[in-house]
């Protein structure tokens, strides 16, 4: 800022902002790239005046000074633009003469982000770094043991059960009963987890669903991906690639009348339906589609007129207790497919998970319980609630598995853990401790995002601005200008490299455990964690 | 071969199983005796039959009945023969190094398991993991293994080498000959079969054609084959080349994973196919969705640079309450037009010199935006002064109608002059001798020379032919205006000063009398004065007394003084002394006496709080409010047909009456046109860009102006020099003014932009403007960015539709 302005107590240098933008005068061409992609106008061309000294030798002659301008990139530092750090200049400079960096002080910007009195809000997920999934080693290996396999080469079953699977003499009485035992899908165990369409881009969910239909039909995968609360395009509710989809209905209940009107010309059953009551990234938040963003396509598959605001709020009304609200909302969406389609809660982790899941056992309809931690992400989000909200998916996960243990019922109602799962990358590591700690199988989100689409997003601060629209790849945002830059092809390339890739690593990891016939769910002892009081907690094995 | 020519070995002796350790002790122990036929009775002891060396090359039988255990044979030698009389159990010829195995039965899993060298044949089936991880050393020739029947699962499972056949004779498996996922990880070798296969590892080995050479080969091997196992009778069912097939690996670059469907074919062939179209929202959606890159242009671009030039208005010039363009003047100097910089000041007001080259506090210097840098304002003193000599304007032909001015102050003059420049009859009435008010009574000499002044109150006359002077009106002349005008305009000012009643206010002298006695020598102050009142008046009264003789001068004010600018500074020259706060409380013959009972000594006391307006003449029609005559947004009093103007609506600078006439001028215009108020000062609105200066010379520049000031961070002072401390004439003025907000041609976002997207262009109605190609413009703002006078706008590109 200029030096003989009065500053306010918001003013900001450089030094005080998160990311710092480093240019380099004699490397720019000054080709405007960097200005021109900057998603939130962080950077600006500016007029820099230079003063040139000229004083003889010996101070001979009379000393002169000269004044010149040079023209280059100035880094805005009031609040509202600040760097995000996605470093999309970098990637567009010719010449690598910009690149923001990370302060080496603390971030004075945190102080300051809650300008009229909103405080932060953001996309992407808990800006802290870590957690427990990744320190969870596999230390029971079988090297000795014939078949010894090979998980590069050799075919073994990962699957996993979605569904409730009765006990064998509660499904010989349910035979006798009701002429009907509850549907069970046989799914890959790496589902992805709900992004609805809007929080997602057109080009992105087309991506999203395209890469699953091809692991299905190409690849024999039986891959699975949720909707998240957002509706389904109308032609994906008609085709065959629905088998494919678990449709998410949640607090808002967008886009439900559509899917309802298209349950009699549908050509075959949705996997299963997710009631969605909580999310990792902020539980008890509900959640806002400002109108803005509400154009016209996403109008017409949420069911609702352009440019009105859309609120999910926190819960579903009408429902005042945890049975009723299980119980009504399960029966319910069994209903709409003649009792044909699996129907499960997903609940944000938190000391009340277990009431839910306790519930669920006395419910002999719960397809399962899908578990979010707090590591998970969300398209848009108070900071404090994503910061600071939440439970860890291991524990509330493994309290969970140990609860169904301790009754006798761990192997019918199936638990499906998210939130953080491949945070740092380790994606197959994760989500095989999940599955050694009682899951049946893990949801991803974030991770698809990066790895399928170069989210930048990081626990770091980096990017994080799903929520206002302007998603430099494409991937969260509604702008033709923007999501164009993320090819459906593209991404549905990477989600198959992202599923082949998982697979093998899981098997790296199940193989030598000998497990060729069925997941390790719940094989906890082959976990070991070189922290005694997780150890404890999770009742696995202190290694050290 | 009979059995009594065999060196009898028992696996049992006294009913004990001996240890496959003592077995083979005595087996090594008979061949260094020299046995070369030795018949073991195998109790499945480990690894019979192997590693016997030490006959070097003699050939050695081994014959093995009973149950041999697992790894018979493991690390054969090339001297070696064996032959298992019945079944054989598990890794048979375990890393065998050169022995022949026969094994008469079936074996069991894992035969052949790294196997090196040698052959194995095997009369019956096989099980699971035969041939796995068998080898060729370029040194020997290729292992062989030979099975009647079929092969269990995962057959030939990293096998790196060797020869297998699979006869399938009476096989265990018939309908799959080669078992459960055969070849996986195979990268040698090669395996003939004779039977159906449900498939092998298509990645690691391929069918092959089998070549005579390879049938001479197996056809020859098989005679051999079925001799040794004793089914040379079954040679007739294995003697159809035909049904015989081959698999051998592939090599490194054969290793072709299996055609999988591209994702760009999925998506015309799978997916489109399904879903129409266009894919999943194919059918709600027009706009285009094919991939872009992340540099655009055009439609695509994000944002979008505007030529805003002039869209919102200079700081000075919106400072000013006259409103006049103050940069456009001094961009007439940089284009070398003074005497057109000079006449401009005329559209706007009758005393470009008099006011803005001496009386104004210049409230456009105080709005300049080169202060932000802490550089001197332009001064425009400079070139108010060089206004005396602008010319007086013709105005065009008369409209006929007629407007009557009450007043011949500044605000008076103002809208008088105004109105004659569209053409409109005015007549200026006033009761003192001449025309001018304020300006020639009360403002003392050493402000301004006198000739100035009569310059352009001569000017004026010039313009205006009818005033009449020495008319003071009544409530009923003033109604009479209004039936003999088309419109009646009252501006005479506030003469009556205002006081404050204390005992003695009697005995203070009012500020503008005392002024107005001044500027005639009528008045001696004395050696002492106090000023009650520290505003610019004030100043003006305290600057008078000094010239008159004075030597003590307080001015003194209840609160902080208002006095500012030149007033100031010149009553601080004449020694005036301010002090603040002040009560009085009585005037008497000694002087001002403080509430704190302080006496303040003076000769002469004036009070210069202000004065109001003498409002007896006004007809009822027009309502007044605290003192002054109320009036709406368009200076209309309650009487519509009456406007008010100047201090008798607001006391204020030169400057503000002179722009109340300016506006109230605009709105009578309009009216006289017939048109509302509203309608008025809408029409007088500058559109942006306009090239309002051109238009002087008849038709008016515009007086109300919707535009919003300009952000002077818009505007780049790095372009000019900050050791500049004062000007010295008016070109140096006119360069370093910033033309805020108005572009000055300079040409810099012409070449700063990276794209050469933007260029000049003349306009057919004079004057020129800067474009943006869009075909080339990617948004990036460098033209905003350089634009020295801020007139470069990045707006948000419009919405594309979905």
């Amino acid at each position: 800022m200029s030096s003989d302005a009065a500053i306010v107590p918001s003013s900001l240098s450089i030094k005080d902002l998160p990311w710092q933008i480093a240019w380099d005068l004699d490397k720019c061409t000054l080709c405007g790239k960097c200005t021109a992609i900057c998603p939130v106008h962080a950077i600006e061309p500016a007029v820099f005046r230079k003063r040139v000294m000229d004083t003889s030798a010996g101070v001979k002659a009379r000393p002169e000074n000269r004044f010149q301008t040079y023209y280059g990139i100035r880094q805005k530092t009031a609040p509202a633009y600040h760097c995000v750090g996605c470093a999309m200049c970098a990637m567009v400079c010719p010449n690598d003469a910009i690149m923001p960096m990370r302060t080496d002080e603390a971030d004075k910007l945190k102080f300051h982000i809650n300008q009229g009195g909103e405080p932060e809000r953001r996309g992407g997920r808990r800006n802290i770094a870590g957690g427990v999934l990744d320190q969870i080693k596999f230390i029971r290996i079988s090297m000795l043991t014939d078949p010894a396999l090979d998980a590069g080469r050799h075919e073994f079953e990962v699957r996993t059960l979605l569904g409730r699977v009765l006990a064998p003499e509660d499904n010989i009485r349910f035979v006798r009963e009701h002429g009907w035992i509850p549907p069970v899908r046989e799914i890959y165990p790496l589902i992805i987890g709900g992004m609805s369409f809007g929080a997602l881009s057109p080009t992105m969910w087309e991506g999203l669903q395209m890469g699953v239909a091809y692991l299905n039909e190409e690849l024999g995968m039986p891959v699975r991906i949720s909707t998240g609360e957002g509706g389904c395009p109308p032609r994906l509710l008609r085709s065959r690639f629905l088998q494919y989809v678990i449709l998410q209905i949640a607090s808002g209940y967008f886009g439900w009348d559509e899917i309802i009107h298209a349950i009699p010309e549908m050509k075959v059953d949705p996997c299963a339906i997710e009631i969605k009551y909580g999310q990792g990234a902020k539980p008890g938040d509900g959640g806002l589609l400002m109108w803005h963003k509400v154009n016209r396509l996403i109008a017409a598959i949420r069911g609702v007129p352009p440019g009105v605001s859309l609120p999910s709020p926190p819960t579903h009304q009408t429902q005042y207790s945890i049975e009723e609200s299980v119980a009504k909302m399960i029966q319910s969406m069994y209903m709409a497919w003649g009792f044909r389609v699996p129907v499960y809660p997903k609940i944000s982790a938190s000391s009340t998970a277990l009431a839910v899941l306790n519930n669920l056992t006395r419910n002999p309809y719960a397809g399962g319980l899908a578990i979010d931690g707090e590591d998970g992400g969300t398209g848009a989000a108070y900071n404090v609630s994503m910061d600071h909200m939440g439970h860890p998916i291991a524990s509330s996960l493994r309290d969970c598995y140990l609860n169904l243990v301790s009754v006798g019922q761990q192997n019918e109602i199936p638990l499906f853990a998210g939130g953080g799962i491949g945070k740092n990358g380790n994606l197959a590591a994760n989500a095989a401790a999940l599955i050694m700690l009682g899951a049946s199988g893990v949801q991803v989100g974030k991770y698809i995002m990066q790895a399928a689409a170069g989210c930048l997003g990081s626990e770091t601060a980096r990017c994080n601005i799903c929520n206002i629209g302007l998603c430099p790849k494409g991937i969260t945002s509604q702008d033709p200008r923007l999501y164009r830059r993320l090819d459906p092809e593209d991404v549905a390339r990477r989600i198959v490299d992202v599923y082949v890739a998982f697979d093998t690593e899981l098997r790296k990891i199940v193989a030598p455990l000998g497990r060729s016939t069925a997941l390790p769910i719940g094989m906890s002892d082959a976990l070991g964690i070189n922290d005694a009081a997780v150890a404890e907690r999770l009742k696995i094995k202190y290694v050290v | 071969m009979s059995d009594n020519q065999y060196y009898q070995i028992p696996g049992v002796e006294n009913g004990i199983r001996l240890e496959s350790r003592v077995l083979e002790e005595k087996i090594q122990a008979a061949v260094a005796a020299g046995h070369r036929r030795i018949q073991v009775d195998a109790y499945g002891q480990h690894g019979i039959g192997g590693r016997l060396w030490q006959a070097e090359t003699d050939k050695v039988l081994v014959r093995v009945t009973g149950h041999s255990g697992q790894r018979l044979g493991s690390m054969g030698f090339p001297n070696t023969r064996i032959d298992v009389m019945g079944p054989a159990s598990d890794d048979v010829g375990w890393l065998n190094a050169g022995a022949e195995i026969v094994v008469h039965g079936n074996a069991g899993n894992g035969v052949a398991n790294a196997m090196s060298q040698g052959k194995i044949f095997v009369g019956g089936n096989i099980g699971a993991r035969g041939m796995t991880m068998t080898k060729q050393n370029p040194r020997f020739a290729p292992p062989e293994l030979w099975v009647l029947g079929s092969a269990g699962d995962y057959f030939g499972e990293f096998m790196a080498g060797g020869v297998a056949v699979i006869c399938g004779i009476d096989p265990q498996t018939p309908e799959n000959i080669l078992g459960y996922r055969p070849l996986v990880g195979m990268v040698g070798g090669r395996i003939f079969f004779r039977g159906p296969h449900d498939g092998y590892s298509k990645i690691d080995a391929r069918m092959t054609p089998i070549s005579d050479a390879d049938w001479a080969w197996l056809d020859k091997g098989l005679t051999y084959f079925l001799t040794a196992v004793d089914h040379l009778n079954r040679y007739p069912e294995v003697a159809d080349r035909d049904r015989w097939q081959m698999i051998a690996a592939r090599g490194p670059k054969d290793k072709v994973i299996r055609k999988i469907r591209s994702m760009a074919e999925f998506q015309i062939d799978v997916w489109d196919r399904e879903l129409g179209r266009g894919g999943l929202v194919g059918d709600l959606i027009e706009a285009e969705m094919t991939k872009i890159p992340l540099i655009t242009t055009g439609d695509l671009r994000r944002y979008v640079p505007v030529w805003a030039n002039r869209k919102y208005r200079a700081p000075c010039e919106n400072a000013c309450p006259t409103g006049i363009p103050v940069h456009d003047r001094w961009r007439m100097i940089r284009e070398g037009r003074l005497d057109e910089a000079v006449d401009m000041a005329l559209a706007y007001t009758p005393f470009p010199a008099t006011v803005c080259g001496y009386l104004c506090p210049n409230l456009c210097m105080s709005a300049c935006t080169r202060q932000n840098a802490m550089m001197p304002s332009v001064d425009i003193t400079r070139l108010g002064k060089a206004s005396v000599k602008a010319k007086t304007p013709t105005p065009p032909a008369s409209t006929g109608k007629t407007v009557a001015v009450v007043g011949g102050g500044p605000a008076g003059l103002s809208v008088a002059w105004q109105l004659r420049l569209r053409g409109h009859e005015v007549t200026v009435f006033d009761r003192s001798e001449q025309i001018g008010g304020k300006i020639i009574s009360v403002i003392p000499e050493a402000r301004i020379p006198k000739d100035v002044v009569a310059a352009e109150l001569e000017r004026v006359r010039g313009l205006i032919p009818h005033v009449h002077l020495q008319q003071a009106l009544s409530r009923d002349d003033i109604i009479g205006l209004k039936t003999d005008f088309n419109a009646v305009v009252i501006a005479t000012g506030a003469q009556k000063p205002r006081t404050i009643p204390v005992p003695g206010g009697q005995k203070l002298t009012p500020a503008f009398e005392f002024l107005r006695r001044a500027k005639v020598d009528g008045i001696d102050p004395g050696k002492s004065v106090v000023i009650i009142g520290a505003g610019n008046v004030g100043c003006d009264v305290a600057v008078e007394a000094r010239r008159l003789g004075a030597e003590s001068i307080l001015l003194i004010d209840v609160q902080k003084p208002a006095a500012f600018g030149k007033e100031k500074a010149h009553a601080e020259a004449a020694g005036a002394v301010f002090r603040w706060p002040c009560r009085t409380r009585e005037i008497t013959d000694e002087g001002v006496v403080l509430d704190t009972g302080e006496l303040l000594p003076a000769h002469t006391a004036v009070i210069a709080i202000g004065d109001m307006p003498e409002l007896d003449f006004l007809p009822d029609t027009v309502k007044t409010h605290g003192g002054f005559v109320t009036v709406n947004a368009y200076f209309q009093t309650t009487d519509p047909a009456i406007f008010a103007i100047g201090d008798m609506v607001r006391p204020g600078l030169l400057t503000d009456a002179i722009g109340a006439g300016r506006k109230a001028a605009a709105v009578i215009a309009g009216i006289l046109e017939g048109k509302t108020p509203a309608e008025a000062v809408i029409l007088e609105e500058a559109q942006p860009g306009q090239e309002r200066i051109s238009e002087y010379g008849g038709v008016h520049a515009a007086a109300f102006d919707g535009r919003q000031v300009m952000d002077k961070g818009r505007v780049k002072l790095e372009y000019f020099d900050p050791r500049i401390t004062e000007f010295h004439d008016v070109d140096e003025c006119g360069a370093e003014c910033a033309s805020c907000g108005a572009c000055r041609d300079c040409g810099i976002c012409v070449e700063v932009c990276p794209q050469a997207a933007i260029s000049r262009r003349e306009l057919l109605t004079g004057g020129y403007e800067y474009v943006v190609d869009p075909t080339r413009c990617i948004g990036c703002g460098f033209c905003v960015g350089a634009c020295p006078c801020g007139v470069w706008d990045l707006v948000e590109n419009e919405p594309l539709l979905v």
